[in-house]
């Protein structure tokens, strides 16, 4: 019964003008979407706000569409409605898989994917697959919508591009052909559990050869990160086991892990490169 | 002629037979309830208008308190009051083992978490905002955190008075170990460690302390001996027991933290109450309660063993030592029983045991499932594992080349005449389990990234309290009128099922009565005191004084009907609602009491029963230790991913000796939670501590607990009824049983899997997993 909410304003806007306004009228005001991380965190003082503004009844901020070349996330749909969506299994099966990993079915049936990544942990799991497909990111503000990369989205431990008064609105994802993908999420149980490590690939092999790859973790620096040198040391090279081997060590030279109480800074080196080693290796389908 | 004696009626009912509900899966008397969300727990009793209350906890391991200032914290609108060591009436004392423990810090403090003072307040808004405002005047002092290093100093001492930082030993002497060791042709000798274990109960602990216009209170509270919580609320308050009535509604899981810390939940809140003359809910958060409450032993175990060629055991020198933390809190018993349990379920001739409880600035240890008997099994069965292996033996047959059996002398010189069905319940588990081939099998397929493995352990785990230690249990039975009966017991309802599962059915059996007419009320300090819900003894022992009252008005009835029908009583037989003679109904069970009613039957009895106990030597750990051992053997199968070092339990067969199986079902479920939550311990929970000594995964995210994904398939336990003369039809206790040996079964799985051994727990992928990079060279 300590858990309890302090007294707060609570705003529940309809448009996400009306949200913008009330994140700049109203001091000490922040975004709620699924509240799983920020009720929690408020409840326990890990978090304060004087004034929540509630987005979830706010209509284009919800829904999967497929707009033909891109498809288009509100960013505050839920995770379970992710999960049970024909447009992203068929066209975004890495975030698919992430997801999946993701929780209990009544937390992915409140949590949000924008919710995932403005919470801004390192252990984002929406983060990793995200970041292989280069998603891009609508922010609506006082001047109007902006679009950031997910790749300059998160500037570190916990923080984000958003101004305070910013609503994150969609999350868009260029289709592309990607041959393969493969996700590994390793956490200190088999479910219901934050990661140690976890290692999201994409790619695209033609003849033998890597066209493009994509490779991202979380819970191994102050945010989810791209593995830009391995994938430029797979980018061009013809696929196989020994290469594959050989460069997956380079991602432990892109990561900066550190000791908590999850696991050591060794271990997710370690399982980092074991990690991208497997996911590439199902990516790139190498026998 | 009526029997009253409680040892005749024991026996009788001990040799029973053609039995209609004992030994049967009877539905739980609680289950509707529980399942539709209308069982009623601690808090569920709070209304509007009642006081709340929460603890200040000290941030510092270790430090001379010298004045607590709460003049802020008073300020607060809607504080009631901030009580403090100072407020305590009685006495500011409640170590169980040793008087070392206050309720509320004084003078020092000498772990982070140890509670200082008790906001009270009437919100938990303004309890929460002061709880931060009450600060402490204090003079640091060095903290001791490595109980090897606190063993050594006296410049540094945790209880100034002591003179020393061991708290308590123990020992044991048996025949010459250096002759025994002579003797030996392998030795193995290893050193073990073990962590913390918390005991996530879903429920944390609570209270809710009402007071009465005589100054007489009532507390309900998450506790699992309600008579041990009347005489510590009595000595804190320095009011008579009789003024003090603590009830025990369902309780949300207990394992033995709500042994420890229940009875100073309810003092808290009751002190509280009594000063402020209002109910007064006391409710730790979870963070609270991780911080606060004792934990599962750290222990370091050095085991040396010997055997001969031809598979026998010839002697054991041991040392534990036990990291208890800042109090002793019941360190000393669990040390002792880790002492007197050191050897396994094995005979051994030549033993030399040292313990050692030793006192660190770090959150007490206390009891938990298994209590003391999961580290010390770790090592005993680790250490047959290394016997067996470099005797080129197979591990279950070196085993039960040395298994107790009736009539084997144990580690304590005592002889256990009869109630030892381990053997047969290891034999009987191999061939289940197909334990050679699957060895065999395993040992051939040792390649690839995953690789399998099959573990056994045995573990034996003595009944009631150690030593002469007495041990009683006793109940009170009531027949109304209409037929229906009450059960008074001080046995709670945790989970565990006794009230509301074996004790109906003893009754059910013994009177003749259809269960639903049974109410088992129980956790309450208006029944007897039938002991602490503790020590899987809520039947096995706990059930003892059901048996003798409902055997005495069994009795009573069974004289009345032999003279009312003019018949012996053999040709009287009472079952399933219905008196019959010679074959033929007569009456039911409700015409029965109506009648007895307007005869003269006295329908209601107590069942006191004292346990018998022997002598026992403290200076060579001989004699008596307990009246019974239940007895399991586990068999368990492993997956270790040779590239992350992730274990996976496949499989757990298990096979019990604990005399009577009352319920089965019961029993199964107590296995399983007991498997979980052991497999929990030896591969994935983990108190991390800081530098300063403070726990800092203190929540559910942090610190991890199994889930449905770890569960893996259990199989029905083989079951050996080798029957203990005073247990209720027979009966031993269960509930911790299936706790002691999984991290051993779970360890001896991997190192076969993987042909090497990890002494150390928790068995997490980091510690495997460079434990894998070690043996490859890598």
């Amino acid at each position: 019964m300590y858990y309890k909410l302090p007294r707060i304003e609570y705003y529940r806007p309809k448009t996400l003008e009306e949200a913008v306004r009330l994140l700049e009228e109203v001091e000490g005001s922040k975004v709620i979407a699924g509240g799983t991380d920020l009720l929690v965190d408020m409840k326990t003082s890990r978090a304060k706000a004087r004034a929540l503004v509630d987005v979830n009844s706010i209509a284009e901020l919800r829904g999967v569409e497929d707009l033909g070349e891109v498809v288009r996330i509100g960013a505050a749909t839920k995770l379970q409605e992710l999960l049970e969506s024909p447009i992203i299994s068929e066209n975004l099966p890495l975030l698919r898989a992430a997801v999946e990993s993701m929780a209990s079915w009544q937390i992915r049936n409140m949590a949000t994917i924008g919710g995932n990544l403005c919470n801004a942990s390192p252990a984002a799991d929406t983060a990793p697959p995200l970041l292989a497909y280069e998603a891009e990111l609508v922010i609506a503000g006082r001047g109007g919508l902006r679009t950031v990369p997910i790749t300059k989205f998160f500037t570190g431990y916990r923080r984000t591009a958003l101004s305070p008064t910013e609503v994150l609105k969609d999350i868009i994802v260029r289709k592309s052909e990607w041959t393969g993908w493969g996700y590994i999420k390793l956490g200190r149980r088999g479910g219901f559990t934050l990661s140690v490590v976890a290692v999201a690939a994409l790619a695209r092999v033609r003849d033998g050869v890597i066209e493009d790859v994509r490779i991202a973790l979380n819970s191994v620096a102050p945010t989810p990160v791209r593995a830009y040198r391995t994938e430029e040391a797979l980018r061009g090279r013809e696929v196989s086991r020994d290469l594959l081997e050989k460069v997956a060590r380079t991602v432990v030279d892109e990561i900066s892990p550190i000791d908590d109480v999850r696991s050591t800074a060794w271990y997710r080196r370690e399982m980092s490169y074991r990690l991208a080693l497997d996911a590439l290796t199902e990516a790139l389908g190498v026998k | 002629m009526v029997v009253e004696d409680p040892r005749s009626i024991v026996k009788r009912w001990l040799e029973a037979e053609s039995l209609l509900v004992v030994g049967k899966s009877v539905e739980r008397a609680d289950s509707i309830e529980k399942a539709l969300g209308r069982a009623r727990f601690v808090e569920d009793f709070f209304e509007e208008g009642y006081l709340v209350a929460r603890l200040v906890l000290a941030k510092v391991p270790h430090a001379r308190l010298r004045a607590i200032d709460y003049s802020r914290a008073l300020g607060v609108p809607g504080v009631a009051r901030v009580l403090t060591y100072r407020d305590v009436p009685g006495e500011n004392q409640v170590g169980y083992a040793i008087p070392d423990q206050p309720l509320l810090a004084e003078g020092k403090v000498r772990y982070c978490g140890e509670p200082v003072a008790i906001v009270v307040g009437r919100n938990p808004d303004a309890v929460n905002e002061a709880v931060e405002l009450v600060e402490l005047d204090i003079e640091p002092l060095p903290a001791l955190l490595d109980p090897l290093e606190a063993m050594e100093r006296r410049d540094v001492l945790v209880h100034d008075s002591l003179g020393s930082n061991i708290a308590f030993r123990t020992r044991v002497r048996k025949g010459d170990v250096e002759e025994g060791f002579s003797k030996a042709d392998v030795l193995v000798e290893n050193t073990y460690r073990t962590h913390h274990q918390e005991h996530a109960y879903l429920e944390p602990e609570a209270a809710l302390a009402i007071p009465d216009l005589e100054n007489r209170i009532t507390v309900l509270a998450t506790i699992q001996y309600p008579h041990l919580g009347q005489r510590i609320v009595s000595r804190v308050l320095g009011t008579p027991a009789s003024y003090v009535k603590i009830v025990a509604p369902y309780i949300g899981g207990g394992f033995g933290g709500k042994d420890d810390e229940g009875p100073l939940v309810a003092a808290r809140a009751a002190l509280a109450a009594y000063h402020l003359r209002k109910p007064v809910f006391l409710y730790y958060t979870r963070e609270d309660s991780i911080q606060t409450h004792p934990k599962r032993e750290a222990a370091v175990i050095r085991y040396k063993s010997g055997a001969s060629r031809d598979g026998k055991l010839t002697a054991i020198e041991v040392t534990i030592i036990h990291d208890t933390g800042a109090y002793a809190n019941r360190g000393p018993f669990i040390l002792w029983r880790a002492t007197m349990h050191s050897s396994g379920p094995y005979y051994v001739p030549n033993a030399k045991v040292d313990g050692y409880c030793v006192y660190t600035n770090k959150v007490p240890q206390g009891s938990f499932r298994g209590f003391g008997n999961p580290p010390i099994h770790f090592a005993v069965e680790s250490q047959m594992d290394r016997l067996a292996e470099k005797l080129g033996m197979d591990p279950v047959e070196f085993r039960l080349a040395n298994m107790l059996r009736p009539g084997s002398e144990t580690l304590t010189g005592q002889v256990l005449e009869s109630s030892v069905g381990v053997h047969e319940a290891l034999r009987r588990l191999a061939a289940a389990s197909s334990w050679r081939t699957k060895r065999q099998e395993y040992e051939r397929s040792r390649t690839g990234r995953f690789r399998r493995g099959i573990g056994a352990a045995v573990a034996w785990h003595g009944n009631s309290t150690s030593r002469g230690v007495p041990d009683w249990s006793n109940a009170y039975i009531h027949v109304a009128r209409d037929g229906s009966v009450s059960v008074y017991t001080g046995i709670v309802e945790m989970g565990q099922g006794s009230p509301s599962s074996s004790h109906r059915q003893l009754v059910a059996e013994i009177l003749g009565c259809p269960a639903d007419k049974i109410r088992v009320v129980f956790g309450t300090t208006d029944a007897p005191d039938s002991g602490a819900t503790h020590a899987s003894r809520g039947t096995s022992v706990g059930a003892i004084g059901i048996v003798v009252a409902a055997g005495r008005i069994r009795s009573r009835l069974e004289s009345f009907l032999s003279e009312y029908y003019n018949v012996e009583r053999e040709r009287i037989r009472m079952s399933g609602g219905q008196v019959v003679v010679d074959g033929e109904v007569r009456m039911s069970w409700e015409e029965l009491v109506a009648l007895a009613y307007t005869k003269g039957v006295d329908l209601s009895a107590t069942g006191y029963f004292f346990l018998p106990k022997g002598a026992f030597n403290d200076d060579v750990g001989q004699g008596f230790a307990y009246p019974a051992f239940s007895f399991i053997a586990v068999i368990a199968e492993v997956e270790v991913d040779t590239c992350t070092g992730g274990v996976r339990v496949l499989e757990v067969h298990p096979a019990l000796a604990i005399g009577r199986v009352i319920n089965p079902e019961a029993v199964k479920t107590q296995v399983e939670g007991a498997v979980l939550q052991g497999i929990g311990y030896a591969l994935m929970e983990r108190l991390v501590f800081s530098p300063e000594g403070r726990i800092v995964n203190d929540n559910l995210t942090d610190y991890v607990i199994p889930t449905s994904h770890e569960v893996p398939v259990i199989r029905d336990p083989i079951f050996v009824e080798d029957l203990w003369e005073f247990g209720p039809f027979g009966a031993k206790g269960v509930g911790e049983m299936a706790f002691i040996p999984m991290p051993a079964a779970v360890a001896n799985a991997l190192s076969h899997a993987l042909g090497a051994r990890i002494t150390e727990l928790p068995l997490t992928p980091e510690r495997v997993y460079s434990v894998i990079k070690q043996i490859s060279g890598g």
